[in-house]
């Protein structure tokens, strides 16, 4: 083996296993044709074959460039088109001929438009609910710049779960989301359990970016205050050597005691693991607090 | 014959490093097991092969870089010495 070679390995927990069958290619082939945009390709999720096999896929809304420049994350940066509304038949068709009982939907940041893009967010939910009474919801947004009506509007749309990712820990925002706030994303989720408490909240965040065991601690005890539900964390990758490095890979045992304390603070689900990302198995997460509400009434 | 392809793996990602093959020329390798390790700039894969069969060719070294779609190695998978190690394994489980 070539020493380049082996300084290029990755630990051997953070190796992903390509699900290349007929239902990962069956699944791209839908996205494809119905010309549907996915977080899964744009950011370079290590889990697309995996997800795509088990016919599970994340919808990214309001086109594939963002309007900020998060140093993290790997999709297009630049000045975004127009909003194309066919976008939301086209994810209503997809849902159908995916048979998904439990869709995601999230976007890139449009900080360009008035609304944020918020009533393209809403208009999608309705018309899924509309047409699959019985699938469940669930939207991640970007922080929409705090505006109050915008988030009213997704909320009351009728999503599920209702995801805002705080992503990091509140020193490390200047470097990582430079153009986000800390509690601007905590006031969001709060807002939406204050005011929608039928909708379950949820946010992630990435470790391995330079972030402190007691810092993380502190983020949790913010989002419970926020009275948020399901929390999940996972590895950061850094996507291209345009992106900021990777600073720690965490080892498994980690995530798992981060689990534990998470769920010591009161959070409804915790999922914490290298891979775990925000829509990871998101409609299993869904099963398993359902049954907790359940035992809990 | 079966082509080992790299697979797609994310928007505009059109190369990868091979950073280690698990096996050699010549090796029988079951269906699924794992052939080759793939390195991105953002994570590392391993690619399965898609049936049982004898690797008859390696086309790269670890360390080179391969294109998104480019084919890196060849498992026949109707070889004779398939054939005859199934009869032993049926044998085997006659005991
Ligand atoms: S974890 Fe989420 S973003 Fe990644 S492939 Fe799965 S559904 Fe897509």
């Amino acid at each position: 083996m070539s020493l380049n070679a082996v300084s290029t390995r990755l630990p051997h927990w953070l190796i992903k296993k390509i699900y290349r069958n007929e239902a990962s290619l069956e699944t791209k082939e839908i996205l494809k044709s119905l010309k549907l945009n996915t977080v899964c390709e744009s950011a370079r999720c290590p889990n697309m074959w995996e997800c795509f096999s088990k016919r599970r896929a994340t919808f990214m809304i309001l086109g594939d460039i963002c309007s900020r420049d998060c140093s993290f994350c790997s999709v297009k940066k630049g000045v975004p088109r127009d909003v194309d509304e066919s976008e939301s038949a086209g994810i209503a068709e997809a849902v159908g001929r995916m048979n998904l009982k439990h869709v995601v939907i999230t976007s890139v940041t449009r900080d360009d438009l008035e609304d944020g893009g918020s009533s393209h967010f809403a208009r999608t939910v309705s018309m899924l609910k509309k047409r699959y009474p019985e699938v469940l919801v669930e939207v991640l947004t970007p922080d929409f710049q705090g505006k109050v009506d915008c988030i009213k509007r997704v909320a009351e749309s009728g999503p599920d779960i209702f995801n805002h990712n705080i992503e990091t820990v509140k020193r490390l925002y200047e470097y990582v989301r430079p153009r986000a706030d800390y509690y601007r994303s905590l006031d969001f989720l709060g807002f939406i359990k204050t005011n929608y408490s039928g909708i379950y909240t949820k946010s992630g965040l990435m470790v391995g970016l330079g972030e402190t065991g007691r810092e993380l601690e502190s983020v949790f005890d913010d989002l419970r205050s926020a009275g948020c539900d399901i929390l999940t964390v996972g590895q950061y990758l850094s996507p291209s050597k345009n992106n900021i490095p990777v600073a720690e890979y965490v080892h498994p045992d980690v995530f798992k005691d981060l689990e534990n304390i998470a769920f010591a603070k009161g959070f409804l689900y915790v999922m914490s693991g290298p891979f775990v990302r925000s829509s990871y198995n998101a409609d299993q997460v869904f099963d398993k607090i359902k049954n907790k509400d359940k035992t809990e009434v | 014959m079966v082509e080992i392809v790299v697979p797609d793996l994310g928007e505009d990602v059109e190369k990868a490093k091979i950073s280690f093959w698990h096996y050699e020329e010549g090796d029988k390798i079951e269906k699924n097991s794992d052939i080759v390790e793939l390195t991105t700039d953002k994570a590392t894969f391993n690619v399965p092969a898609p049936e049982t069969g004898i690797i008859t060719e390696l086309y790269f070294e670890e360390g080179d870089e391969v294109e998104v779609g480019e084919v890196i190695a060849l498992i026949d998978d109707e070889n004779e010495e398939l054939e005859l190690s199934e009869d032993e394994e049926e044998e085997d489980t006659n005991f």
